[in-house]
């Protein structure tokens, strides 16, 4: 078996979870447990996503770059139908207006075409050419991390930790195209 | 000319039933009881053989129910609200003064200690007292209230709350004339409640709601002590809280230690928080939309799919009127 195998049944770990919790242990309010685990897998896949490009001298993970970015776009799809399908019950007209009239809302859509875009453009045939575009991925952490904290009434000290995360990625990344370090 | 003006919660002339029909009445309950028995009977049923998923649903809506301990009068339910179970209502809070996580509120308050209890009544009063919980409880009679709980955060459950009318306590307080505010405070004690110490200053502890006084006297703000005829758990606000069911949940206001009445209108902590999200009114109102979410519709805990969300919350036949000069856009 390969390493790639083993970590694609570790990235599939959450979406089991899920449905284990939302069909044996059953949940009191599924929309909303269903947002917040794709959500937060989803942002911690991307923040990994990233992580391997900063920390490729010290331990090269590059080759499993793709897989997990991909599933960090495929947790994000999950998140969207999740507020298509089942929050605005397929009424488009709905979701674009609620889009439309609330920051929160196309913040985090902004962030899903970002990932969309990187997930067509990793495909081995557009991957050469569109890879000098893929660093809009550090707007698209920054983007979710708002989205985030904007979903709750306020900061919890979980959310505080995201944000930390985003900051020491956005540090680094800086720090490195800066040379001002060599990883 | 001597007339009895109807209160707003008066049934209408018309609505009383037709003599023949009640005299009849022991035809049609012995019918709804055969039908009842044996609808409940085939559910059981399927829910025991046909899917195992269904039968622990079945099972956990019973899970953790305490033994009635209040003596109250029952809701004869008129707006035929299917109560959440005790499992639901007990386990899914927004109390941040444990956490903001609302299924980690249940094992975090499990410890809190809610004897000995007093609250004070000052202010623009007659006399400020200070008066023992148990004390306070015994001068009014209880009676059973089913009501819809609506979230900002858009769910929603029903919760047979019991307690009494806050227009009682009131006129027991005996507020002067001049008081146009009551002011409610919960317990600060950073002991008890992990948060009040590290609330990452987003929030100011004590928590702090208010009513108008016109609001507090309407019939159906209720000083909620228990729910399902238990005492309420510390999760739900022991021993002590405010229902205003026609307002969002914050507005109910959890284990409260100060009443006052003021000329002032009170800042509440979550209009404090971020006023252009918050108001001090917090009417539940589909067309009204938050900032960060739509209040059209709601979902109702332990259902799947949303719901429409009625204007003041489905009271507004009883509380409309309270707010009818007002532009309830501005002033939300």
């Amino acid at each position: 078996m390969s390493k790639q195998f083993f970590l694609v049944i570790a990235l599939l770990t959450p979406l089991m979870f899920l449905l284990y919790k939302l069909f044996v242990v059953g949940v009191d309010d599924p929309i909303k447990y269903i947002y917040t685990l794709t959500g937060a897998t989803a942002i911690t896949l991307l923040y990994a996503t990233t992580t391997i490009s900063i920390v490729k001298k010290i331990k090269n993970l590059v080759k499993y770059r793709r897989t997990v970015g991909l599933f960090s776009f495929f947790y994000a799809l999950l998140h969207l139908l999740n507020f298509i399908i089942f929050d605005m019950e397929l009424d488009l007209g709905f979701a674009i207006s609620e889009t439309i009239d609330k920051p929160f809302i196309y913040l985090g859509m902004i962030a899903f075409l970002i990932l969309l875009f990187m997930a067509v453009t990793s495909l081995r045939v557009l991957f050469s050419k569109y890879f000098k575009y893929h660093k809009v991925i550090y707007i698209a952490i920054i983007l979710v991390t708002i989205h985030f904290i904007m979903a709750q009434k306020t900061l919890s000290p979980e959310q505080m930790g995201y944000l930390f995360i985003m900051g020491i990625i956005i540090v680094f990344k800086v720090l490195q195209r800066t040379n001002l370090i060599k990883t | 000319m001597n007339y009895i003006k109807r209160k707003d919660w008066q049934l209408k002339e018309s609505f009383v039933t037709d003599e023949k029909l009640f005299k009849n009445r022991r035809k049609f309950l012995k019918l709804g009881a055969a039908l009842a028995v044996s609808t409940s009977a085939v559910m059981e049923l399927a829910a025991k053989e046909l899917t195992p998923f269904l039968s622990m649903q079945y099972k956990t809506a019973k899970e953790f129910m305490p033994s009635s301990n209040l003596h109250y009068k029952e809701d004869p339910n008129l707006n035929n609200l299917t109560p959440n179970s005790y499992k639901q209502i007990t386990s899914y809070n927004n109390f941040y003064e444990f956490t903001s996580s609302k299924s980690g509120v249940r094992t975090l308050s499990e410890n809190f200690k809610s004897e000995p209890w007093k609250i004070s009544i000052d202010g623009l009063v007659e006399k400020e007292i200070e008066i023992d919980m148990d004390e306070l409880v015994k001068k009014f009679a209880l009676e059973e209230r089913i009501y819809r709980f609506r979230c900002v955060e858009g769910w929603s459950m029903v919760v047979p709350w019991v307690g009494f009318e806050l227009s009682e306590l009131i006129k027991y307080a005996k507020p002067l004339l001049n008081a146009k505010y009551i002011r409610f405070e919960t317990l600060y004690d950073p002991k008890q409640f992990p948060r009040q110490n590290s609330n990452l200053g987003f929030i100011d502890y004590p928590y702090v709601e208010g009513l108008r006084m016109d609001e507090a006297m309407n019939p159906l703000a209720i000083i909620a002590v228990g729910l399902y005829g238990h005492t309420l758990p510390p999760q739900n606000g022991t021993p002590i809280r405010l229902i205003t069911p026609w307002k969002y949940g914050f507005k109910s206001i959890k284990s409260i230690v100060k009443i006052t009445f003021t000329d002032k209108q009170p800042i509440n902590t979550w209009n404090k928080a971020a006023p252009h999200e918050y108001g001090f009114y917090a009417n539940v109102n589909p067309n009204v939309d938050h900032p960060r979410w739509s209040q059209k519709r709601e979902r109702l805990l332990g259902t799947f799919f949303k719901q429409d969300t009625l204007m003041f919350n489905g009271y507004e036949k009883e509380v409309a009127h309270l707010y009818k000069n007002m532009d309830l856009r501005k002033e939300f």
